[in-house]
Formats: structure tokens, sequence, C-alpha cells
């Protein structure tokens, strides 16, 4: 196990490989990625599709176990936790945005963004109150345009309603670290436009570090920094600072 | 606490979980009303089986002991020892004996025909019970018996001595009285005052050789027991009589002994009696069912109402374990069908732990709301059960019930918190381990697979 990280780092990804069992054959689709995310940084990675941007997220957000390297936050070396302080790392400290919204589809709006306070609760890391957190949900999906849309189950939403709501319960726990994957990739320009925004004025004014994949070149203007990631690794020499 | 609020919304939001739910509730309704219904049949028959046993017998075995000696001939040792014991209540000696009633004069020709008459040879044939009566009015019912009236029969003049001669009798005879049951007053035309022919045999211990006697006797009255093998064939007198008439061969051969709690004594009565007598060297030997209860002496009656019972309980068990099976596969179902629901949850934090509980009580709600939807419909059924077979009944005009085929006019139910406790624990016992194996591969779930899987 590698040293701890310097502290200014929110997430730090040494060395990650990964490959898959496909069909009997192993194929390494992370050939040794590294990542440092600063506090309160905005990060873009693009790269070509298949080149691993997903997985490497993936990995990062404690959802996927490499098959080596090490992936550090909290000043913790996640992946050597048991599966349960993992998970609480995951739950409390790691918003997660997918392309696909993800929301359960058996909830409203307001109970799928209340949904990780609920599961803190099972930690002991947030006493939840059912009234109070529900009102601290309504006013953030209220800020996010949702304000009518509080009860409304996930099929009565448009595509980028789910995602606000998606981004809404990234956030509600306040996390440090907030990981988007192409967050507008099911979304058309103008309403991926507007989620966009909303999570870049979140970012801004919570100093969240932000990783974001994105195909878009626009988006990585807006950024800090830009990666790039090519055939499972991230190019040295691909780190772009764009003054703002 | 979201594992109960999820599994919960999971449970509310899919409707096949009624089948689940619907199941468990027909299995535990049906078993606890089936088990209770059976247990007032076993619990009512019990009072018909039983008759008029006394709670224990006690009956010596004559034959040498093994240290050589017999047990007294006399009962007086017995009846002292039962006597000074804090469990009898009372205990009274009995001497019986079989024997054919036989009449003279006029009808002599019925007893001929009697005997020949394949059908009703049987009825010449009585059981002779000697009793002491003050001891035996202690232990059984034999008072009641003789204050009954009865349109057949005559009660004796005086119930406190029924074998002593009549007031009312001013014939000359000069033979011993004896009380006769109502049946066998009126199978053979007896009277307060006429005479039967006793006839019967007794085996000479020495030579081997029976020897036949025959007494007449005058009959003092009537009893009813209201059980219609006793008053059909027994005819009581006095136990010295009795022994007279036998030529004193034996003064008793069984003691009726009537408990004081015989509930709280009932499994080990038995032995313990049969011990402590035999220690005493009054009886043959301890383990050789000189001392049984009426239970036993009524085991296998007994014994095939109960085993029908748990036969039934068994039967109706494969329900609840069907009802079982339907939540397990509409578990398996659900896991199916809610696998990107799984990784949403990990992804947000849930532990494997936490995908495995929800699931769990998916199961458990079920079992839940079903077992007690069940046991109650189950407890109200046995309660009401009377008036749903005649609603039943009336209503579609078919009887379900035969009450002239019963003993009793009612359908008995007899609803024991055991029965009910124990069929919803074992519901939600099996609906729990088939809930497992599908909330195991729920828990298993790789969250980006899940994820993927679109
Ligand atoms: N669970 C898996 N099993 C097998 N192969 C996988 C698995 N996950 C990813 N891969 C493979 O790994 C490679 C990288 O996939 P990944 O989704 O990370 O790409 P990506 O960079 O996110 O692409 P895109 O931009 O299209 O989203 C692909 O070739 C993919 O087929
Ligand atoms: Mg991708």
């Amino acid at each position: 196990m590698g040293t701890p990280p310097d502290p200014s780092l929110a997430l730090c990804a040494r060395d990650v490989r990964k490959s898959f069992q496909i069909g009997g054959r192993e194929i390494e689709v992370l050939h040794g990625a590294h990542l440092e995310l600063k506090c309160g940084e905005r990060l873009c990675l693009m790269g070509a599709s298949g080149a691993g941007k997903s997985t490497f997220l993936h990995v990062l957000g404690l959802l996927e176990e490499p098959t080596e390297g090490e992936v550090w936050l909290q000043g913790k070396s996640a992946w050597t936790l048991s599966m349960a302080d993992r998970a609480a790392l995951r739950n409390r400290h790691i918003g997660f945005v997918f392309q696909a919204y993800y929301l359960l589809p058996d909830l409203s709006a307001l109970e799928n963004v209340v949904l990780p306070v609920r599961i803190a609760h099972s930690y002991g890391s947030v006493r939840f109150n059912k009234s109070r957190h529900e009102a601290e949900a309504a006013e953030l999906l209220t800020k996010f345009g949702l304000g009518e849309r509080l009860r409304h189950r996930p099929n009565q939403l448009s595509g980028g309603e789910r995602q606000r709501v998606a981004v809404a319960r990234a956030l509600i726990l306040g996390p440090e670290i907030l990981i988007a994957d192409e967050p507008t990739g099911n979304l058309d320009t103008g309403t991926g436009e507007r989620v966009l925004d909303l999570i870049l004025d979140e970012q801004r004014e919570r100093a969240l570090s932000l990783l974001l994949v994105t195909h878009d070149q626009r988006l990585s203007r807006r950024c800090d920094r830009t990666l790039i990631m090519e055939d499972g690794q991230i190019q040295a020499d691909s780190t772009v600072v764009i003054p703002q | 606490m979201y594992r109960r609020f999820l599994s919960w919304r999971y449970l509310l939001r899919r409707p096949i979980n009624l089948i689940g739910v619907t199941g468990i509730t027909v299995g535990v309704g049906a078993l606890i009303m089936i088990i209770s219904i059976m247990s007032g049949f076993l619990e009512e028959s019990r009072q018909t089986v039983r008759g008029s046993l006394a709670d224990v017998v006690v009956q010596p075995t004559i034959l040498p002991r093994s240290d050589g000696t017999f047990v007294p001939r006399e009962a007086e040792p017995l009846l002292e020892a039962l006597d000074a014991d804090p469990r009898v209540a009372a205990a009274s000696p009995h001497l019986t004996w079989g024997a054919m009633v036989t009449q003279g004069g006029w009808d002599a020709a019925q007893t001929e025909h009697r005997i020949k008459d394949p059908d009703r040879s049987d009825l010449v044939f009585a059981q002779l019970v000697g009793v002491d009566v003050a001891r035996e009015f202690q232990a059984t019912d034999l008072r009641r018996a003789l204050e009954h009236e009865s349109e057949f029969g005559s009660r004796v003049d005086d119930v406190e001595h029924p074998f002593a001669r009549p007031a009312s009798y001013d014939g000359e005879e000069p033979w011993a009285w004896i009380v006769v049951g109502e049946q066998l007053a009126q199978i053979h035309d007896l009277h307060k005052g006429s005479v039967v022919n006793l006839v019967t045999a007794m085996p000479d211990s020495l030579t081997g050789k029976a020897y036949p006697s025959n007494r007449k006797y005058l009959v003092a009255g009537t009893f009813r027991t209201g059980e219609n093998e006793i008053d059909a064939s027994r005819i009581y007198m006095d136990r010295w009589e009795l022994s007279d008439f036998l030529s004193d061969q034996r003064q008793y051969t069984q003691v009726l002994v009537k408990l004081v709690d015989y509930a709280a004594v009932r499994d080990t009565i038995e032995a313990d009696l049969g011990r402590e007598l035999h220690d005493l060297g009054l009886l043959n030997s301890a383990r050789s069912g000189e001392v049984r209860t009426w239970e036993s002496y009524r085991r296998s009656l007994l014994g095939a109402i109960e085993n029908e019972r748990a036969l039934m309980g068994v039967m109706l068990g494969l329900i609840i374990l069907v009802a079982a099976f339907t939540v397990f596969a509409i578990l398996m179902m659900m896991v199916t069908e809610k696998r990107r629901d799984i990784g949403i949850l990990t992804a947000l934090g849930a532990t494997r732990r936490s995908i495995l509980s929800i699931f769990l009580m998916i199961g458990m709600w079920n079992a839940l709301l079903g077992s007690t939807l069940g046991a109650i419909l189950g407890v109200l059924g046995a309660w009401r059960i009377d008036q749903i077979e005649r609603w039943l009944s009336s209503t579609f005009h078919v009887q379900i019930f035969d009450r002239t085929v019963y003993l009793f006019d009612h359908i008995p139910a007899q609803v024991s918190p055991l029965i009910v406790v124990s069929t919803v624990i074992g519901a939600l016992f099996f609906t729990a381990l088939f809930s497992s194996i599908p909330a195991w591969l729920a828990s298993r779930t790789h969250p980006i697979d899940a994820l993927r899987a679109e």
C-alpha cells in the first residue's frame, strides 16, 4: 500500500488497472491510470468512446473494484476498507450523477432525493428527521426549478427534470466530491445546458471537487483542467489548464 | 430504517404480493380453524369415550410376585395405602365377575329363546359388580345412576342402602338384593321384587377345574348411567355377597381411584403409583400396567382422533409451505425486476446486508400480513363455525355437518393459543427460509452489472 497523498487532494488514484473476463479471456480496460483531484477543483475527463472513462469513474466512485491500484479519499485507501466502510464512504462523501439518471421508479422525486439521508441514518452518520430532511430536499428541488414536481414519480418527469432530481440526490448529503459521467449525454443541447449550469453553479457555491466526463469540447473550457483518457490510461501530457 | 421504508413501498407497489399474502392467509387460517375444530371434536369425544371410567384403576395381578409372595387377597391393605395418598380423593374396591341371567317359571322359555337367538344371546350375559356402597358413592357416579328417574326402570326405595330389603316388599323370598341396569331390566322384563337366577363358574386354583354355581337374587331396583353398554349388562350387588357367591375365591378384582387433580398428574401417575404400591407389596410388578388411567384404557380410540388431528396439521401445514413457496417465486421475480434498483441503492451507499434485509423484509411483510389476517380469520372462523355452517347449509341447501351422526348438536371448536402462535411462527419461519434465497441472490448483485443491464 502506498503512502497517503497530499491532503489538499480530494481524490487520488494511483496506477489503477482493471480487467474484465469476457468469454474466458481477460481483457484489461484500464492500464495503470493516475488521477489527482484537488479540493474545489473542476476536472474534466474526455476521451474516445470505449477508452475506459466510465470504468475509471466507477473505480473512483467505489463501485467497481480495480484489479490493481489504489484510490484515496478522506485520508483512506478506499479499496482496502471493509465493504461496509466503503459503502459508508460512498454514501457520505461521493455524489454520483449518471448519464441514465438512475432514479428509483417507485419513489417520488422528493423521496428519491431524501433516500441517501435515510441510508446515512443506517450508518448513524446522520440522524434522519423526515420533516426536516424532506423540507431540505424540497428546497433544493425548488431551487432546481422542480418545486411543482416534488410528488411526481420519475416516469412522470422529463429527462432534464429527472437529471435535476438525480443531481439533487447526489448533493443532499453535502459530499465533498461530485462525479458526473456524461450527465447531459441523454439530453438535448438546450436541456443539457441548463442541467450543466446547475451542476457548475452548485460546484462553485459548495466548493465541490467535481470530476466530469463529457464528449463536449465547449464544456471542457468551463473546467479548471481537462484530462484525456486514451486506451485505459490518462495521457501524461493531456493536462490542459484553461484560465477562467 | 430505509430498509423498512423501501421494502414496504415495494410491497405496496407490487400487487402480485397479494397472492403471497392471500396464500399465507388461507394456509394459516385453514390450519388454525381445522385444528381448532378437530381439538373441539377430540375434547367432546373424550367425554363420550371416557364414559363412567374412573380416573385410575388399580388391578393387581394375582400371580405370584418375583419374590415368591402374593399380593394380599383382601382389598383393605391397598385401600389403606390409597387413602393415605395425598393425590387420591377416594378409592372404591370392585369385585367384577361374569354371569348368565336366567329366569325360572313362566320366564324360563323366554330365557331359552334368548339364548338360542344369535342376535340376542349376548344380552343374557351380565357383568356382576360387587361394591362397598359408601366408598362407591365417594369414588364414582353410582349415586346419580341410582337416583335417576326413568320411564322403564324403578328407583330403589333407599338410595343410601340399595341392597337392603325394600320397605315396600311384602314377599317371602329370602334371597339377597341386587340393582340391575335399566336396559337389562327392560330386556328381561324385571321389576322391583322380580327373582332372577344368576349362573356363573369359578376356576378352582387347586384342581384347575371350573365349578359352576348359581344363586337366586331379588331385584331391588334399577340404575341408569346413560351409557348403553353398562345399562344393558351390569348388575350391582354387595361385594361380600358376590364374594360369597364366588365361594370366597376373590374378595376384590380392582380398585377404582378418584384423584384430587387428574390433569396435574395424568402423565406420571401410572408409573409413580405403580412403583409405590409395588414397593408396598400390593402389586405384582412395578411396570406391568396394573395401574392404569382411563386414558390408557381408551388409548387406541383417543390415539386415533389425535393421529387424525396431527395428520390434518401436517397436510394443512403443506398449504403454508406452498404459500411460502409462492412468496419465494414472487421475490425471485422482484429481484430480477429490481436489479437496477439494487445497483442504484448500492451506488448510494447501501450495503449487501441492507439489500438482503430489504428483500427478506418484503417476504416477511407477506408472512406477517398473511399470518395475522389468517390467525384472525381462523380464530373467528373456529368460534363462529356453527353459524357459518348453518348459514352455508341454509343458503346452498346442502348439509355439511350432519348433527344426527354425532353425539353433539353443534360443531365443537377449541382454540388453543399454542396452536395459533405456533402456526404463525411456522408461517413466519418458512417464509423467512424461502425468502432468504432470493434475498441472498439480491445481495450478491454487482452494482455496475446491475446498472448496465437495460
Ligand atoms: N462489465 C464489463 N464487462 C466487460 N467489459 C466491460 C465492462 N465494463 C466495460 N467494459 C469494456 O471496457 C471498455 C471501456 O468501457 P467504458 O464504458 O469504460 O468506456 P467509456 O470510455 O465510458 O465509453 P463511452 O464514452 O462510450 O461511455 C469497453 O470496451 C467496454 O466494452
Ligand atoms: Mg461511458
